[in-house]
């Protein structure tokens, strides 16, 4: 296992909300939806970034100014070059979702990994039944990839819930579990994808409970601190389980009473 | 195959290895630990060190990776050819074990040129519960002091060639576990992680992270960046990190993971007796005891799970 990350040139960057861009980067590797890498800025430092897209012929890492190294990205340019080491860590289960119906949930930028995952299925509509997606923003200034999302609202069956915009007139004020009880999803021979704040993604999976869905249709891709990322470190560890290597997605009914018990002593909210 | 050297002639079997390798042993001072030694006269060999002999492998301020003009360079981590004389079979283990979570040619290239030589240990204290944690045979050549002999055992070629020239013992003896004095009587703890008996044990918990320092088979680490003076060049090393502390499951945002010493306690305790054991089929504890005899604390963790399960049957 090597440390050794590959530079790679930027294509182009766009701005959503002054604390989210989305990166285009020259990049051959493909990672599998769902999977990360590890991006560099040498002298500052490398942090894990889902994988935001499935094509040959780039990569894109939809990122949010958050800590030490993604500060740093936000000063490059167009055509400067960005180190990456990867991909790493298991995707979606591809090969147990074909031939089903999807429920694709997610929050904030937990759209990106969901993203490389409608990506894929873009590529390969024959290999899925009905799709249902359900984004989650603040508002209608947080919209990210709001294009996209334009265009997907034709593919699939798309709904957007705002947690906290009264004024908009174009989407639903909400928590996405309002508005997957208001706009709900077929339950039979589906698998859910999920993709967000733990909190969101805990109302969500209740929200998808009632509706009949088992702990084992459901995935939920986690977030950790992964500096080695091929399990060595032990920063990601949950119990037993790497994020890094294990994951990042995860079966519910595999990682949940993991996360329970890590959480049964943590502080209480 | 088992070889006999005369015990008067192991400061000669010492030092022959001395001229030939760099030879990291058990010094005294001021603390106990292993440090590369010139002389047979500096090895001290009637304790258990307090340090661990994990810093060899895992170095402190190691640096990974050198990035100049846009370029990074990978290091190779390699060591001269080194013998680790005097390690006992916590040690010897912890070594085991830590083969089996570093995957970085840092260490395996470091690893390749190192030769183990073990020794029976005749000293363990009221910490040591070696016998508890399904130790293994593992070395390259074992001394086992018998009469006025050390019986070697060998495990390895590359041990092999060490002692070639000595005589083969005939009839192999079997070697005996040290003695020890303390015991963990449950490794199945699984289901206690809730019990409310390791809140008392946290509470005492300073957070000082001295036990994963001293853990031989502590292995998690940090890398960071540090810039050269122009800016542009610089290095990316390898630190210690210890799941004891806050900002180790600390993501971009501020959020920790495990933010109370009580979800940092238990991962310290579950991780070396019960998790890794669910993956590699033995406990990632080697019972040498330096997590309870270095804790300013005096926490002691083992007579915790002892109580667990006297309190369950």
């Amino acid at each position: 296992m090597s440390y050794q990350p590959i530079p790679h040139k930027i294509i182009s960057i766009k701005n959503y909300t002054p604390d989210v861009k989305l990166f285009k980067i020259k990049c051959s590797t493909n990672p599998a939806p769902g999977t990360f890498v590890e991006v560099s800025v040498p002298g500052i430092g490398e942090c894990p970034l889902a994988s935001c897209s499935h094509d040959k012929n780039y990569l894109e890492l939809l990122t949010r100014n958050a800590g030490n190294v993604t500060s740093k990205m936000f000063n490059l340019k167009k055509n400067d070059s960005i180190f990456i080491r990867g991909p790493f860590g298991k995707g979606f289960p591809i090969e147990d979702l074909k031939n089903k119906n999807l429920i694709l949930i997610a929050g904030g930028t937990g759209i990106a990994p969901i993203t490389s995952m409608i990506n894929y299925i873009e590529q390969n509509k024959s290999q899925f039944k009905k799709i249902f997606i359900y984004f989650g923003f603040r508002d209608e200034k947080n919209i990210l990839l709001a294009e996209r999302i334009k265009k997907w609202e034709k593919e699939f069956e798309l709904h957007i819930g705002l947690s906290n915009d009264p004024n908009s007139h174009e989407y639903e004020k909400g928590f996405i579990n309002e508005i997957m009880e208001k706009h709900k999803p077929t339950t039979k021979d589906t698998i859910a994808l999920l993709c967000g704040p733990e909190a969101m993604m805990d109302c969500a999976t209740e929200e998808l409970r009632k509706l009949g869905i088992k702990n084992s249709q459901i995935y939920w891709s986690l977030e950790r601190r992964m500096e080695c990322a091929f399990g060595s470190c032990g920063r990601c560890q949950i119990q037993d389980l790497y994020v890094c290597k294990d994951g990042p997605i995860f079966r519910y009914d595999k990682i949940k009473s993991r996360l329970d018990n890590e959480n049964s002593s943590n502080k209480k909210k | 195959m088992q070889k006999i050297l005369p015990k008067k002639d192991l400061p000669k079997f010492a030092e022959s290895l001395i001229k030939k390798y760099q030879v990291i042993a058990p010094v005294k001072a001021p603390n106990t630990k292993f440090r590369k030694v010139n002389s047979f006269n500096e090895i001290y060999l009637d304790a258990v060190t307090q340090a661990p002999v994990k810093s060899r492998f895992i170095v402190e301020n190691e640096t990974l990776l050198e990035f100049k003009n846009g370029k990074t360079t990978e290091s190779e981590g390699e060591i001269p050819k080194t013998i680790l004389f005097g390690m006992r079979k916590c040690d010897l283990n912890a070594i085991q074990i830590m083969d089996k979570v570093m995957f970085d040619k840092q260490y395996i290239n470091k690893r390749k040129n190192t030769i183990l030589v073990g020794l029976f240990c005749e000293n363990p204290d009221k910490f040591c519960f070696c016998n508890s944690m399904q130790l293994e045979d593992f070395y390259d050549i074992f001394l086992y002091p018998k009469g006025k002999n050390f019986i070697i055992s060998v495990g390895s070629k590359k041990g092999e060639a060490l002692v070639k020239n000595l005589p083969t013992l005939e009839k192999e003896i079997k070697i005996p576990n040290p003695k020890n004095y303390k015991k963990l009587e449950n490794l199945e703890i699984a289901e206690n992680y809730r019990s409310k008996i390791w809140e008392s044990d946290a509470n005492k918990c300073l957070s000082c992270s001295a036990c994963t320092v001293y853990c031989p088979t502590c292995n998690c680490f940090d890398m960071k960046d540090e810039l050269d003076t122009d800016l542009k060049s610089g290095t990316r090393k390898r630190f210690q990190a210890s799941c004891m502390l806050k900002s180790f499951s600390t993501v971009a945002g501020g959020k920790s993971y495990r933010d109370s010493r009580l979800s940092r306690f238990k991962h310290f305790v579950y991780h070396k007796v019960s998790y890794f054991k669910k993956t590699h089929n033995r406990p990632m504890c080697v019972g040498c005891g330096r997590c309870l005899r270095v804790c300013p604390a005096k926490i002691d963790w083992v007579e915790t799970i002892n109580k667990l399960s006297k309190s369950k049957s």
